[in-house]
């Protein structure tokens, strides 16, 4: 698989006033590619994913040094969120979809950013969850509630509403921590395909579900990566004492 | 202690009965509302509809149509008083709820802790000023612009009726609004940006439709005390004796102000008409309760869903 | 797929529209505020504040001292003890020495009537006062028989009865009300079930909170005042307000009441406390500031409301001596600054009570919130 630089960052450190929550990160994300962050509640993985499509800037008193490019454009100085945040989607831990129906979830987007012709929208949504593969399931019911459908659902709905920015990267914070084991297997296979056209960058608790479907891993502990490399290598030969252990469940 | 005897029995008794009484006692308070409302309907509206019933009774029809109020030619009609409440009202409400919501939404989403210290007592403030001090207010400055630049000459108008009136719900507006947008989940916000929606879009596309029902609860409150405001009102409405409002610059006469402007002298048929007037006040607020207790218990199991 | 400037436009403009609806809702209350204190501080006074409403003419009989010392002044009445002065063509007492006579006079029903600094003497013996001077009124208070009798005037113009009476009615409605409204919050929070019973009370309780005030002055006139007779009266009003201010206390007190933990509830019966004590001992203590903070909001209505209580209480400024009766007709301050608007059109005096009174809303409104402040300190550490 050939490695291409999506991401790149250098020396990024991020404190919550005067509580360093990552410390002295360095690491090159690639295209093409699921990368998954592991480590234990609070080691700065979800931090770090949220730096990546400036999420922190909306936390009060955040200091964040050193710098993140995108294609090399740097996406602190050089880009402002809103730009980035379409190019660099999110689905979150819980499925937050808004109180709306199903069409006008996916259709935020779009609209958001100036898309208010009928055809062109509705086209849209098709596409978004076709893609998410929940079209099926719901095209019947598009006029409904987005609250009204299971929790799988919901989330493979806010996945298609991320889709319909068109993004290049995907970012998914835990997205199947809230989910029954059926639908966290359908989530896990749609990552696997759309990972074809997207960049992803996941975090997860479940080491199995990071096995299953990354490319690349990066191990976090207390604000700091451990280790990070090819799949495969983290999880059959970790070069870490700490990885290994928290591989093999000995941690803590 | 251990010593089960008679008296123990008796103690226990007494305690059953003690709690017994006072569970009677709760109950009875709780129901003193209920009586309360029975004894306010029962009360206003068989004094306010006497005037209608029995011999050399009025004309319910030329009461609720009649566009004149004059108790020395026994002239009791309402319907421009109605006209005009409902006027003022959907005016304060037009002007209110945009300015009061845009408020709500500078203090919940947009301005920083130390602005928001400042501005909600002063909210709090405006909630708290009794209404005649905003009549005074009306007369001593708003009537006076008004009369300025009214056509009319006059200042008392129902232009000035809708700018106190607007004044006076801002502080349920606000209130009510702002908690509603405080309640809007974190993750919407949060699912908004993460689609590139700046902070203006995510408030007016996801957190404000989000909390309409309390906005529109907050809004149907609102014209609940428009259209019951007295005192303040009557000190600047003009209180016309007949004829429709033609323009914002006519003088009106709300039902309420009808009401107190002669209180203290009305006796017979006249005070029986004054009830009646009250009783037309007492149906739109009823109505208007009805609405209100709807949306809420809506919003209480849309909530509980969650 | 942006449209970044169109976007950003239409942001600017909202937040433009937000940044002026803000502006524009404190420039309200700064211009209302404003308004009321130019129109209404400068009459704002220890007299405006201690004075009684109207003039109120007495007379009075007061026996001389004889022992009095001499002081040889021009406006010293010996036998007497009093200084006067010449004010505005009247002779006013100027000051009472400590052992002056006229702290003991008498009015014509040998009641004491006590003279105070300020009051005005228009008759001494068989001497009117009117235009006279200094030194004729003292020469007419130092002659004459042993007990003199004179006519004075104590100035009005203050709002005295009007305190009083708001305090009476806030006090007399409280009594009534609290416990009613707190009894029921706790049968809402702690007995009842969800059912028909529950339904019905708090849908009568929605429906108390939304009639307008002007309602309840119909009601509490009808069935006080005409049907049980007891006249425009502190009674009366009280009686009005009572109804009227149940929905606040009931569910303010019951948002309290929710606030209390359950595991408070559980230990308590735990430990074999039966309910009426779990209340009495364990609920009710741990959600008084907040039942506090119900009468505080209470006391804040009770003394802005007006229409409920002029057919009600009447806008007589007296203090009122009895609790039904023509005696116990009493204006509070707000049903007096309405009558003001009304019938004298006296926007000046108006004012002067309207600052009274909004100071009073600013001290209401801070003492709950230092309650509120302090019980959550309480709760989170």
């Amino acid at each position: 698989m050939k490695n291409e630089t999506k991401f790149s960052v250098k020396d990024l450190n991020l404190y919550y006033g005067n509580f360093q929550a990552l410390k002295n990160i360095n690491m090159e994300l690639y295209k093409g590619q699921i990368t998954a962050f592991i480590g234990p509640s609070g080691c700065g993985k979800s931090t770090f994913l949220k730096t990546i499509n400036r999420m922190n800037d909306l936390v009060e008193g955040v200091k964040i040094s050193g710098n993140i490019t995108m294609d090399g454009v740097d996406i602190y100085q050089d880009m402002d969120a809103i730009t980035l945040r379409t190019r660099v989607g999110m689905v979150f831990q819980q499925p937050n979809p808004f109180p709306m129906s199903i069409y006008d979830n996916v259709a935020y987007g779009p609209r958001i950013h100036g898309i208010h012709k009928k055809s062109v929208l509705d086209e849209i949504v098709e596409k978004s969850l076709k893609q998410a593969a929940i079209w099926d399931e719901v095209k019947d019911k598009l006029k409904k509630s987005a609250l009204a459908v299971s929790g799988g659902q919901q989330q493979r709905i806010c996945i298609a509403r991320t889709l319909a920015i068109e993004p290049e990267v995907i970012l998914m914070d835990e997205p199947t921590s809230a989910l029954d084991p059926i639908s966290t297997l359908k989530i896990e296979d749609l990552a696997t395909e759309l990972k074809k056209d997207y960049t992803i960058i996941i975090v997860t608790h479940n080491m199995q579900q990071a096995g299953r479907i990354s490319d690349k891993t990066a191990f976090f502990l207390t604000g700091e990566v451990i280790e990070y490399d090819d799949t495969e290598q983290i999880f059959n030969f970790p070069k870490n004492k700490k990885t290994e252990d928290y591989i093999t469940g000995r941690f803590g | 202690m251990k010593h089960v005897g008679k008296n123990e029995m008796v103690a226990k008794q007494q305690k059953d009965y003690k709690e017994k009484v006072f569970h009677f006692i709760f109950l009875f308070s709780a129901l003193i509302s209920v009586l309360s409302v029975i004894a306010i309907i029962a009360f206003v509206f068989s004094k306010g509809l006497k005037p209608f019933f029995g011999e050399n009774s009025y004309s319910f029809l030329d009461f609720i149509t009649g566009l004149k109020w004059d108790p020395g030619t026994e002239s009791y009609g309402i319907f421009y008083m109605i006209v005009g409440s409902v006027l003022a009202t959907l005016g304060a409400i037009a002007l209110g709820v945009p300015i009061g919501l845009l408020t709500a939404v500078f203090i919940a989403e947009i301005a920083p802790k130390k602005i928001v210290a400042i501005i909600r007592p002063a909210i709090e403030l405006l909630a708290g000023i009794p209404s005649v001090i905003y009549g005074a207010f009306g007369l001593g400055v708003i009537v006076q612009l008004i009369k300025k630049v009214s056509p009319t000459g006059q200042g008392e108008s129902l232009l000035a009726v809708i700018c106190v009136l607007t004044i006076m719900i801002l502080p349920t507006i606000i209130t009510l609004s702002e908690s509603s947008l405080r309640a809007v989940p974190k993750s919407y916000r949060e699912a908004s940006y993460g689609l590139g929606a700046s902070k203006i879009q995510t408030i007016f596309k996801t957190v404000v439709p989000a909390a309409r029902s309390g906005i529109l609860s907050a809004t149907v409150l609102g014209i609940g005390r428009a259209m019951g405001e007295t005192m303040a009102v009557m000190m600047i409405a003009g209180n016309n004796i007949g004829g429709l409002p033609k323009s914002i610059w006519s003088k009106i006469r709300p039902l309420t102000s009808n009401i107190s402007m002669e209180m203290s002298y009305a006796s017979g048929r006249h005070q029986d008409m004054l009830f009646a007037t009250g009783v037309v006040l007492f149906l739109f607020i009823l109505v208007i309760n009805m609405v209100l207790i709807k949306i809420t218990s809506k919003m209480g199991n849309a909530n509980s869903k969650k | 797929m942006m449209k970044n400037n169109n976007t950003k436009l239409k942001d600017g403009i909202l937040r433009g529209l937000i940044y002026l609806s803000a502006t524009v809702t404190v420039a309200i209350l700064v211009v209302i505020i404003g308004f009321i204190f130019y129109k209404g501080l400068p009459g704002v006074n220890l007299k405006f504040m201690t004075r009684m409403w109207d003039d109120e003419t007495t007379v009075v009989d007061v026996s001389r001292n004889n022992n009095s010392n001499s002081h040889g002044e021009t406006d010293y009445v010996e036998s007497l003890g009093i200084h006067i002065a010449l004010e505005d063509k009247n002779i006013v007492i100027k000051s009472i020495d400590s052992n002056s006579p006229v702290k003991d006079a008498v009015n014509m029903k040998k009641a004491s009537y006590e003279l105070k600094t300020g009051d005005v003497i228009g008759k001494a013996g068989n001497t009117n006062f009117k235009n006279i001077t200094l030194e004729e009124a003292k020469k007419a208070l130092d002659e004459g028989t042993e007990t003199i009798r004179m006519k004075i005037t104590r100035t009005g113009g203050g709002i005295l009865p009007m305190l009083v009476s708001t305090i009476y009615i806030i006090g007399l409605t409280l009594v009534i009300s609290a416990p009613i409204g707190i009894c029921a919050a706790i049968y809402l929070n702690e007995y009842a079930k969800p059912g028909r019973m529950l339904n019905i009370i708090r849908f009568a309780i929605q429906n108390l909170a939304g009639i307008p005030s002007i309602v309840y002055g119909l009601f509490g006139m009808l069935v006080f005042v005409q049907t049980l007779k007891l006249s425009y009266s502190v009674l009366a009003g009280a009686f009005t307000l009572s109804i009227m201010l149940l929905p606040t206390i009931i569910s303010t007190t019951e948002e309290t009441l929710k606030e209390v933990p359950m595991t408070y509830r559980e230990s308590s019966m735990g430990l074999g406390a039966t309910k009426l004590q779990t209340i009495s001992k364990i609920i009710i203590p741990s959600a008084l500031p907040g039942i506090l903070v119900a009468i505080i909001l209470s006391i804040g209505r009770i003394v802005g409301e007006s229409a409920a209580l002029i057919w009600t209480a009447g806008t007589i400024a007296q203090i009122p001596k009895t609790l039904v009766g023509s005696e116990a007709a009493a204006a509070t301050l707000t049903t007096k600054m309405y009558w003001l608007i009304k019938e004298t059109a006296d926007l000046e005096q108006a004012s002067s009570i309207a600052v009274v009174l909004i100071v009073l809303v600013i001290a209401l409104n801070m003492l709950s919130k230092l309650i509120t402040r302090k019980f959550l300190k309480k709760r989170t550490s």
